[in-house]
């Protein structure tokens, strides 16, 4: 419909449509596009007094190194700071927390989607509310427990604790498309001779994988940018990439090292460029998913 | 192949009454059609039949077990379903397999009874379509096939027909009733279509309200409705309904006298006749009335008139030719009528 | 479904919920009200050879550990915590309230309590940023619905960017251009012709930086979902609005916006719950001297030397009374449709 209108547009209207668009592209993509250009310079260039367009050109990075661009922010990350482990870690909390997500919300989701009863209603209330819950209170009840039982500071503590943030979030959404499933599928898997499980996994789950993936991904956003659990829960030695980035901030200003947390930062972004490349319309429907039925 | 019997079967969500004390014995081989409009409670009837609802009061015999507690997979039934709840990951041929595969049938025994099972309705020419690469007829058949592949205590269908165009309805239908015919299992058949439930069915169980409301063979049913809500579900156009009042076999009311009634009540009563009872008068009829309008149907004429406030349906010949405002004369043969008390609404004298 | 295998199901997803997020606020709600150990003091005679004795005070460092290790809630405190300084600090507010010199001066020394600072700038971002995000989506959405739709996907690529971004990446990453030396800051330095124009000296250029990026994170989302709902505004409503002779700002006003109004309450909820726990951009902003959050309070606490568990209790009991009363029209609402649903 939009096409066949558009000739009709007045031209100042269609002025100001592409002129808003334009600028909200650039203050959208801009920002990433900067700083990633600007980690392959010397901080005397992306944090220049003088003038941006060192930034642009590299003047001093010319000046330091012969080449308008340098490795040398990304080597001191990732060697030199051992930014490398970091990431190591980011995956195995990462990897954790959407595969257990994934598992416990879909069997959750299923119950709630197929079960009518009031339970099931004050549950998803309850899950909402707990939606609602600021991460960094809940950190602050977990720390003494956590410090008596001596589970603190290692990766599968925090692994669970993200699955568990996690999982009103997942319940909701993956409730949501197991909703959109008709239920017929599974009464006539039962009526065929499964059981509950059998129909869940042979007869639903081959078809939940869209909605499997599209929750996935929100479960590996949460677990990829979570700062105030891993920052409080994990000791310095397992840290993940956000906090290791936060703790670089203080240690690496001071030695004049900035080019090393802004080469973290562009490494930390890289992944979830490719996300969105690859998984556009899962996350759009992911969102749109949860507005639908909210 | 079994028979199935209902005892005292009730369905209550909190206040809400869905079925309300349902009795009823389906004999070995029968096909029992459960026939009312939407939500009357006949499919919530065959769900707690197939285990898919849980049974509030009552008990299910299955055959020669109670089958309350059992699952639905325990209970040895299959079921077609409105929206035929295809597999869509699942081929054709896998879909057909499934209730096989689930139930630990030996492997060897697939592939003949999946093919006898398509021959059936047939398929053979889709087997490795999915579902989604098929016409609403051809998934109906799957569904259908997917019932018959192993061989149940009964089929469920639960409006099987509803999602088809109207002549593959007619179609499909002569093939249930074949199936049936061939199959010989019992089979229970929920519609809101009176014509499916009086093509198919060896009795039929017109509900409403969640309660039963006359349980008879299609002609029975046709014939001798038990009360004025059976008189208007059945029949097509449904069953003229006018109140009025009779002493002494004679029926009045406002344009309409009848007289002759084998009745001897006396009082406030709704009369019911068919379209097709009435006829044309030769000179003075039961009925004098102005058209209200007149529909050709091809194969016959359908005029309607305005009878003390309600609007009845006459059927008359197909070369009838009348203009809307003109008055005719329409005979009522007093054998053809039905009376109901008025206020309960159930049928008066046999 | 039977309870029994309902129950089956949901069974991990509820263990982990209770474990870890319905014990933790018991577990926060009971630390709030203890306070750490006094240390233990014992007299020590010190002699000196030439000198005589003389007795002084000593934190008895062995004691203090085997009471710490006893009891390691600490000592019992009663509501004592949240009511001193760092929390509701009423004394100082009464005072404040007898002794002061016009609404300026109270806004001035209420901004120094570290809880009402961290609270009021809670409130403002969450009150300045959902909206202002929401108009900004809504008005992406439009803008991107009247495009030709080759050029849809990749506005649509570059709109999520700022959303998907880690928060405290996506705060460095406009915290650098807007520092003096970025390109930003720099500009506006320049435009302003202003060299102490700073982020860290301007409380007032912080908090709008702030709220800046609170826009540029939280407008995407909106977008994304009014855009979904765009395409579910029927076409024949809009074109029998257009015969009726609706003009285009008439068509948004009475066909397009009561359509996306249930999606706007849900986009506004949401929202509102993410923006009240705001944290990140106030760590990758640096801002902590001229803005914090009720969850940069409660970080504050857990992160020092010594760890305060029970004032980190205390603003996180006080922070999840904010997110109930926040939620409450929802609950209200929720509840009284199921009573309906019920009756």
């Amino acid at each position: 419909m939009s096409e066949t209108l558009a000739h009709k547009r007045p031209a100042g209207l269609n002025v100001l449509i592409y002129g808003f668009i334009v600028f909200w592209v650039i203050l959208a993509a801009f920002p990433f596009l900067w700083t990633v250009w600007g980690s392959f310079k010397v901080e005397a260039d992306f944090f220049s007094r003088e003038s941006w367009w060192n930034a642009l050109f590299g003047t001093n990075t010319i000046r330091q190194t012969g080449a308008a661009f340098t490795g040398d922010g990304y080597y001191g990350a990732w060697v030199t700071r051992d930014f490398w482990r970091a990431a190591g870690n980011t995956i195995v909390v990462t990897l954790f927390v959407t595969i257990i997500s994934l598992t416990f919300g879909t069997l959750g989701g299923y119950a709630l989607a197929r079960s009518g009863r009031n339970y099931a209603f004050w549950i998803l209330i309850a899950a909402l509310i707990f939606r609602a819950m600021p991460h960094i209170t809940l950190v602050s009840g977990y720390l003494l427990p956590f410090f008596q039982l001596n589970i603190w500071g290692v990766l599968p503590t925090s692994i669970i604790v993200l699955v568990a943030i996690n999982q009103p979030f997942t319940l909701w959404m993956l409730h949501s498309f197991f909703l959109s499933i008709p239920k017929d599928l599974d009464e006539s898997a039962m009526v065929d001779g499964c059981t509950r499980f059998q129909a869940f996994r042979l007869v639903i789950m081959p078809v939940m994988w869209p909605g499997v993936v599209t929750t996935g991904l929100f479960s590996f956003l949460l677990g990829y940018n979570d700062f105030a659990v891993t920052a409080m829960l994990l000791s310095a030695d397992n840290q993940t990439m956000v906090p290791k980035i936060s703790s670089f901030l203080g240690s690496v200003q001071e030695a004049g090292n900035v080019m090393y947390a802004v080469a973290a930062v562009v490494s930390a972004t890289v992944p979830l460029f490719i996300l969105v490349l690859f998984f556009q319309r899962q996350i759009v429907s992911g969102l749109t998913a949860g507005a639908v039925k909210g | 192949m079994a028979q199935i019997r209902l005892k005292n079967i009730s369905k209550r969500w909190n206040n809400f009454v869905g079925v309300d004390n349902f009795n009823l014995d389906i004999a070995d081989r029968e096909f029992l059609v459960l026939l009312g409009p939407s939500g009357c409670g006949k499919t919530t009837t065959m769900r707690m039949i197939a285990g898919l609802e849980d049974i509030t009061e009552g008990e299910i015999w299955i055959g020669d077990r109670m089958v309350n507690k059992l699952e639905p997979k325990d209970r040895d039934i299959s079921m077609v379903f409105q929206s035929y709840g295809l597999y869509p990951n699942m081929t054709v041929y896998e879909n057909i397999r499934f209730p096989l595969k689930v139930r630990k049938v030996p492997q060897d025994q697939h592939h003949e009874r999946v093919m006898k099972a398509a021959a059936m309705v047939e398929l053979e020419p889709f087997l490795e379509r999915r579902p989604a690469a098929l016409s609403g007829g051809q998934r109906q058949r799957v569904a259908l096939a997917r019932a018959i592949v192993r061989e149940p205590n009964a089929f469920l269908m639960d409006e099987p027909l509803s999602n088809l165009d109207a002549k593959l309805r007619v179609s499909t239908r002569a093939q249930i009733k074949n199936l049936h015919h061939t199959l010989k299992t019992t089979t229970i058949y929920v519609t809101h279509d009176q014509i499916e439930a009086m093509t198919l069915a060896d009795r039929v169980v017109v509900m409403n309200k969640g309660l039963v409301q006359q349980v008879g063979t299609p002609m029975e049913i046709y014939d001798r409705p038990a009360n004025t809500f059976v008189a208007g579900f059945i029949g097509s156009p449904a069953m003229n309904l006018v109140p009025g009042s009779v002493e002494n076999g004679v029926f009045t009311a406002q344009g309409i006298r009848i007289e002759g009634l084998p009745s001897t009540t006396k009082g406030p009563v709704t009369l019911g006749f068919r379209a097709e009872d009435a006829t044309l008068a030769q000179g003075q009829g039961q009925i004098e009335a102005p058209i209200y309008s007149v529909e050709l149907l091809g194969e016959a004429t359908m005029l309607s008139m305005r009878v003390a406030g309600e609007l009845v349906s006459i059927k008359v010949a197909k070369d009838y030719r009348a203009e809307i405002g003109e008055t005719a004369a329409i005979a009522i043969p007093a054998a053809a009528c039905h009376l109901f008390d008025q206020s309960t609404g159930t049928r008066i004298g046999a | 479904m039977p309870h029994k295998t309902f129950f089956a199901f949901v069974m991990p997803s509820l263990i982990a919920m209770v474990l870890f997020i319905a014990l933790p606020i018991v577990s926060v709600v009971v630390q709030s009200l203890y306070v750490a150990h006094d240390r233990v003091m014992v007299q020590v005679e010190n002699c000196q050879p030439f000198g005589g004795c003389s007795t002084e005070l000593r934190v008895d460092a062995a004691a203090t550990a085997e009471l710490q290790a006893e009891q390691p809630l600490g000592k019992f405190n009663g509501l004592g915590t949240y009511f001193n300084r760092a929390h509701l600090a009423f004394d100082e507010l009464g005072v404040i309230l007898q002794t002061n010199r016009g609404l300026g001066d109270i806004w001035n020394r209420v901004l120094n309590l570290p809880f009402y600072k961290g609270l009021i700038f809670t409130l403002v971002y969450c009150f300045v940023v959902t909206p202002l995000a929401m108009a900004l989506g809504f008005g992406i959405a439009l803008a991107v619905n009247a495009l030709p739709k080759v050029t849809k996907g990749p506005i649509i690529f570059f709109s999520l960017l700022p959303m998907i971004i880690t928060p405290l990446v996506g705060s460095l990453i406009l915290y650098w251009m807007l520092s003096p030396n970025g390109i930003l800051g720099a500009t506006i330095q320049h435009l302003f012709n202003d060299p102490t124009l700073s982020l860290r000296a301007s409380p007032g250029l912080t908090w709008i930086a702030l709220l800046l990026y609170g826009v540029w994170t939280n407008g995407p989302f909106s977008f994304v979902v009014f855009y979904a709902g765009l395409q579910t505004v029927p076409a024949d409503t809009l074109e029998s609005a257009m015969i009726d002779g609706a003009s285009r700002w008439e068509r948004i006003r009475y066909v397009i916006v009561p359509h996306l109004m249930p999606l706007a309450t849900f986009v506004a909820l949401v929202q509102l719950m993410d923006n009240f726990r705001v944290f990140e951009p106030i760590v990758g902003f640096s801002a902590e001297a001229n803005a914090t959050s009720l969850s940069w309070l409660i970080f504050n606490d857990l992160s020092g030397d010594t760890q305060q568990f029970g004032s980190a209790g205390a603003t996180s009991v006080l922070t999840i009374i904010g997110v109930v009363i926040l939620l409450s029209p929802v609950l209200v609402r929720t509840w009284r449709e199921f009573k309906l649903k019920v009756v």
